[in-house]
């Protein structure tokens, strides 16, 4: 088929896939019983005095909204740091960048001497930063040289693992506050408010925007930086400009959501078998992958324990973590 | 237009290659760099190429600092063809000789109708035409070689850099290389490629620059560099200088 029609015709398809999706995680599996009617009614002609509608308005949308976001968000990281690196393993819990933000956070929300020093999100975005900064560098990933994507995979590992040995003594250290962190460690949408949505979207979509406007940069690294540059890419810019854009959508993620992993490596690698290798054109259907995948994740998160609820990041590890090893094997052997 | 060496220095790890160079590459000619393994040539093609950096002195490109020219510019203005090349996963030929047009498309990417024409074109000049809808992964060697020549070609710069293009490819396609590059020159594009067969390089080329150690030893025509006493001083060679019986070129042959 002509790709034009066969990526217009993916995209609606997942587009209503995703309004499916959507409107299923507004009503299933509530603890006060509310159906998809309520939804319609909720959204096209709200009655604040039925509390089934209230619990779309106020709690259900705003979570769905940032579950949404949240995915996108994570999938287009995901993508620009597999363009930057030029490794498929790479992935912003893969490459520290979930731990170091993590770390951040919780030694702003929890030690008394850098309490109220940074807001939580730029604590996220330096943590997450500098843990990034470290692996690359041990991991020598900014000669994108190609024989070295191992040895930046592990260099992800021992930073990801020294951050989050870090971050459970901080939590020891203030064991008040530790129920609140793990809960967040473990990334959960449930905590998802109209606020914290009120704060989160517009970095995010800055950060998406950000990322759609650099694939087709991506595009030519994918030749190597001698042909880039011989192509008019300013390659320190686009480094710059990619990693700076990976912080603004990692960080905003985890200072609203916590911790969630494996979307921003799994979805590119779908996205790509879907569309093919421009960038151009995958990472639009990564970013509705994600958005979708983190939908379900969450609808899931209140299914699996019902009537509790488990962790969406959970549920991701559950998904993810087969995967991961999946990839690692495909590429070695 | 012209590409020039000022007192440049380039090396490695704070190592000099090249040392104090000043040189001026003529315009509009086919030119080769040589000399023995080590000399440096392919250090300043790749300083020219802006893969390092000078260590003191200037490249300069048009007179301005090479290294400090807009990016965008200066892809339309100097491609240049690496001597290795990663093989990308996924990515048809005719998409890739595309890129080559990127200088010129608009930040988006998207292709013109004359975009289309000139990698059309490209793909034909080089013989990889048929082999447009195949992943360039696919590929032989020598095909592979072509299609990235078919990509820096559809570039479309008045100068062109290579790093020993021949050095991986059989007798044939070396050849066919030599003349697709002397069709080049002669409808106008500065041609500078680095090679190790001197032969080859006095027969195709029309100046060569030959150095040693670092420093700039001879340049000039083939008649005028290819001596006995220049393959003495800078490869300790003894070879004589014959006429190739076909080209009319000097070339040496080496005595025992």
């Amino acid at each position: 088929m002509n790709t034009p029609i066969k990526s217009l015709s993916l995209g609606i398809l997942l587009c209503m896939g995703l309004v499916l999706l959507s409107w299923w995680n507004l009503f299933a599996w509530s603890v006060v019983p509310v159906t998809g009617l309520d939804v319609w009614h909720a959204v096209t002609a709200f009655d604040s005095q039925v509390i089934a509608q209230r619990i779309v308005i106020d709690l259900r949308l705003p979570r769905l909204l940032t579950a949404l976001l949240v995915g996108a968000a994570l999938a287009a990281a995901g993508t620009i740091m597999q363009g930057l690196t030029r490794n498929p393993l790479a992935a912003p819990s893969v490459l520290g960048v979930n731990a170091g933000a993590a770390l951040g956070m919780a030694l702003v929300s929890t030690l008394p001497a850098f309490y109220g020093a940074f807001s939580t999100s730029i604590a996220a975005m330096l943590g997450g930063g500098l843990a990034w900064l470290l692996v690359m560098l041990l991991g020598s990933a900014w000669r994108m040289g190609g024989n070295d994507q191992g040895r930046l995979v592990l260099a992800g590992v021992a930073i990801s693992a020294l951050c989050a040995a870090l971050t459970k003594a901080v939590v020891i250290m203030e064991e008040d506050q530790a129920a609140g962190v793990m809960t967040w460690l473990a990334g959960s949408l449930a905590d998802a408010r109209w606020q914290s949505w009120s704060t989160f979207w517009p970095v995010a979509l800055v950060g998406l925007i950000g990322a759609l406007l650099l694939t087709p940069a991506l595009n030519l690294l994918q030749l190597g930086e001698d042909n880039a540059r011989n192509l008019g890419i300013n390659l320190l810019r686009s480094k710059l400009l990619g990693s700076l854009l990976v912080l603004i959508l990692v960080g905003a993620t985890i200072s609203t959501v916590g911790s969630i992993g494996f979307v921003g490596l799994i979805v590119p690698h779908i996205a790509r078998l879907l569309m093919g290798q421009d960038f151009r054109l995958f990472l639009p259907v990564a970013m509705l992958l994600g958005a979708g995948l983190v939908t379900l994740a969450d609808t899931l998160s209140r299914a699996i324990t019902y009537p509790m609820e488990t962790p969406a990041g959970a549920i991701l590890a559950l998904i993810g973590a087969p995967f991961f090893i999946y990839l690692v094997r495909k590429r070695t052997l | 237009m012209s590409l020039s060496a000022h007192q440049l220095s380039v090396g490695y790890h704070g190592q000099a290659i090249v040392k104090d160079m000043d040189l001026t590459l003529p315009d509009g000619r086919f030119i080769a760099l040589l000399g023995p393994n080590g000399c440096g040539k392919s250090t300043l093609l790749k300083c020219f190429a802006r893969i390092l950096p000078a260590m003191s002195g200037e490249a300069r490109w048009q007179g301005q600092n090479l290294h400090a020219y807009p990016s965008k510019q200066l892809s339309k203005e100097l491609a240049l063809l690496p001597q290795t090349q990663p093989i990308p996963e996924g990515i048809k030929v005719q998409d890739l000789v595309a890129y080559g047009r990127s200088p010129y498309t608009g930040f988006w990417g998207k292709l013109s109708q004359q975009d289309h024409q000139i990698v059309e074109q490209m793909m034909q000049q080089t013989g990889t035409y048929e082999l447009k809808d195949k992943l360039v992964s696919e590929l032989s060697g020598g095909q592979r070689q072509r299609v990235w020549l078919a990509m820096v070609l559809a570039q479309d710069t008045p100068y062109l850099l290579l790093d020993e293009p021949t050095t991986y490819m059989d007798i044939n396609h070396q050849v066919e290389l030599m003349h697709q590059l002397q069709r080049l020159n002669k409808q106008g594009k500065t041609i500078i490629t680095v090679l190790h067969d001197i032969n080859q390089a006095a027969r195709y080329c029309d100046h060569l620059v030959v150095m040693k150690e670092g420093e700039l030893k001879h340049q000039g025509s083939p008649d005028e560099v290819l001596t006995s006493a220049m393959l003495k001083e800078v490869f300790s060679l003894n070879a004589q200088i014959h006429r190739d019986p076909v080209a009319g070129t000097p070339m040496c042959v080496v005595e025992d």
